[in-house]
């Protein structure tokens, strides 16, 4: 599991260590969930959010 | 009265839109003081908006059923010299030199703009207790909310202010306060209503949509807003599925009614009165069709870390303003910062997959009903339910049969149903591009 503490010290250093502390067991709870249902995915399995190649529609 | 009803009225002259707004603006006065429905009062545009309305109408101009008829727009709207807020002290004093795309066809539609009601800040939650405007409080019992978050505008229906508003849907923003303050509110399919000109939220899961107080009169202001913008990149030219107008009956609608998560974690006056409506749409001749809903618990989770992202991506030149955001806004826009962008993909690769899944749905059923919400409006100041031992966060709670309805891009309306106590919301959920087909089965419900 991440070590969220660290992690804003390195990246968030201007999030102070009390915000960090409150929000540390929600990213907890929502990594526990995330981090098994990456499993699912297969190399085949392409992002919701794809580049339309298509010309600007002006209109 | 329903804007079907005023529109009737205003073309054989019974009323006259300067009438219809100065009778809004006198409730608006009068409510203003219980409910903090407004952040924004446009009297001026207002009374000025009604007499063009009926100039209009003298001169024999009928720009369809909106003319003359008063609404609200949710704060974040953009309305050019009219401050839009966002419900944020970050855009406090925001004078928008432009109109957003739906507030320009309101215009052309001839529709008169009350005010710019309050909302969540930044739209970024359900509860509506707004640290810098104040709490929006619910119509039907002011120590509750009245959900989020477009609060003001479910308000401002419910307690008739006016006889519509808009409103915007990330996470069930537009279907939670039409639950709990017991109105209809539409998220449209994605791609159906321009956000261009909306402040976004999440880029990928914004949606825009009215709140009204029948089926119908949604129908009637979709039909003014829907439409293909190239302003928007995410707009679509994909028209709604036609369906007839006058005649619909649910005689063979088949509803799928889920089997699993949306029956888990209901309050029972919820799970009654959903039971109910399936009752009587069978005996209206609709198909109840028993359906496994493919992992809504899966898709609500890559939801909330697509939304993290999205949101503190879009917020990050305000970082250095932490005392100027709520702390509740502020715990997930640190949440957001913290994530991997790996996980960002991940979460929209697994959206994808979902979305796959649940197409298959679509062979064996038109629309899904389930609740809107698990629990009636909470108590202002509430931030946990409480389920036998377990308890449950407020907005997981509230966002949990919503969500995952924002990460597939579907239409959904919130209608309410009979109740004793609080209003209770169904939820009905439709195909891509069944908008109107969603409203069709909500009014054929009494809606």
């Amino acid at each position: 599991m991440t070590d969220w503490k660290a992690l804003a010290a390195a990246r968030c250093p201007d999030i102070p260590a009390d915000a960090v502390a409150r929000i540390t067991p929600g990213l907890e709870a929502l990594e526990a969930a995330f981090r098994p249902l990456t499993e699912r995915l297969t190399a085949e399995d392409e992002s919701a959010v794809v580049l339309a190649n298509v010309q600007e529609r002006g209109e | 009265m329903t804007i079907e009803q005023a529109a009737r009225q205003l073309r054989v002259r019974e009323v006259s839109a300067a009438e219809l707004a100065r009778e809004s603006l006198r409730k608006i006065h009068a409510e203003q003081p219980r409910l903090n429905v407004f952040i924004t009062i446009t009297e001026e545009v207002a009374l000025d908006q009604a007499r063009r309305a009926d100039d209009d109408f003298a001169r024999g101009i009928d720009r369809g059923p909106l003319q003359g008829i008063p609404y609200a727009l949710k704060d974040l709207f953009d309305t050019r010299g009219i401050r839009t807020t966002g419900g944020t002290k970050i855009f406090a004093d925001r004078l928008p030199d432009r109109d957003c795309a739906v507030y320009e066809r309101l215009q052309a539609a001839g529709a008169v703009l009350m005010g710019k009601t309050g909302l969540h800040e930044l739209a970024y939650g359900v509860t509506n207790s707004n640290p810098h405007f104040g709490a929006v409080r619910n119509p039907h019992d002011t120590a509750r909310i009245p959900g989020g978050s477009s609060g003001g505008s479910g308000a401002a229906v419910a307690a008739e202010l006016v006889f519509f508003a808009l409103g915007s849907d990330t996470g069930g923003s537009i279907r939670i306060p039409a639950a709990y303050c017991g109105c209809v509110g539409l998220k449209p399919t994605f791609g159906r209503v321009s956000r261009f000109g909306a402040m976004p939220l999440g880029c990928s899961l914004d949606h825009v949509g009215p709140m009204t107080r029948t089926a119908g009169d949604a129908g009637l202001v979709m039909d003014a807003i829907a439409g293909y913008d190239p302003r928007d990149d995410s707009s679509s030219r994909e028209p709604s599925r036609a369906v007839a107008k006058e005649g619909f009956s649910l005689k063979g609608v088949r509803i799928g009614v889920p089997e699993n998560f949306y029956n888990e974690r209901i309050v029972p006056e919820v799970a009654e009165a959903v039971a109910g409506a399936l009752q009587r749409v069978e005996a209206a001749g609709a198909h109840l069709v028993p359906i496994h809903v493919p992992d809504p618990e899966a898709i609500n989770v890559a939801g909330r870390v697509i939304l993290l992202a999205e949101v503190s991506a879009l917020m990050e030149p305000y970082a250095g303003r932490r005392g100027d955001f709520g702390g509740d806004v502020q715990a997930l826009l640190d949440q957001g910062r913290l994530l991997a962008a790996t996980d960002y993909v991940n979460a929209q690769r697994l959206r994808r997959k979902m979305q796959r899944e649940w197409y298959r749905l679509w062979e064996h059923v038109d629309v899904i009903f389930t609740p809107t919400a698990p629990v009636f409006a909470p108590l202002i100041g509430k931030t946990e339910v409480q389920w036998g031992e377990q308890v449950e966060d407020v907005r997981l709670a509230t966002t949990r049969l919503v969500r995952a309805i924002n990460v597939l891009g579907l239409p959904a309306a919130s209608i309410p149903l009979p109740s004793w106590s609080l209003p209770i919301g169904l939820q009905i959920i439709g195909q891509p591009f069944d908008d109107d087909f969603v409203l069709a089965v909500a009014a054929s419900c009494g809606c």
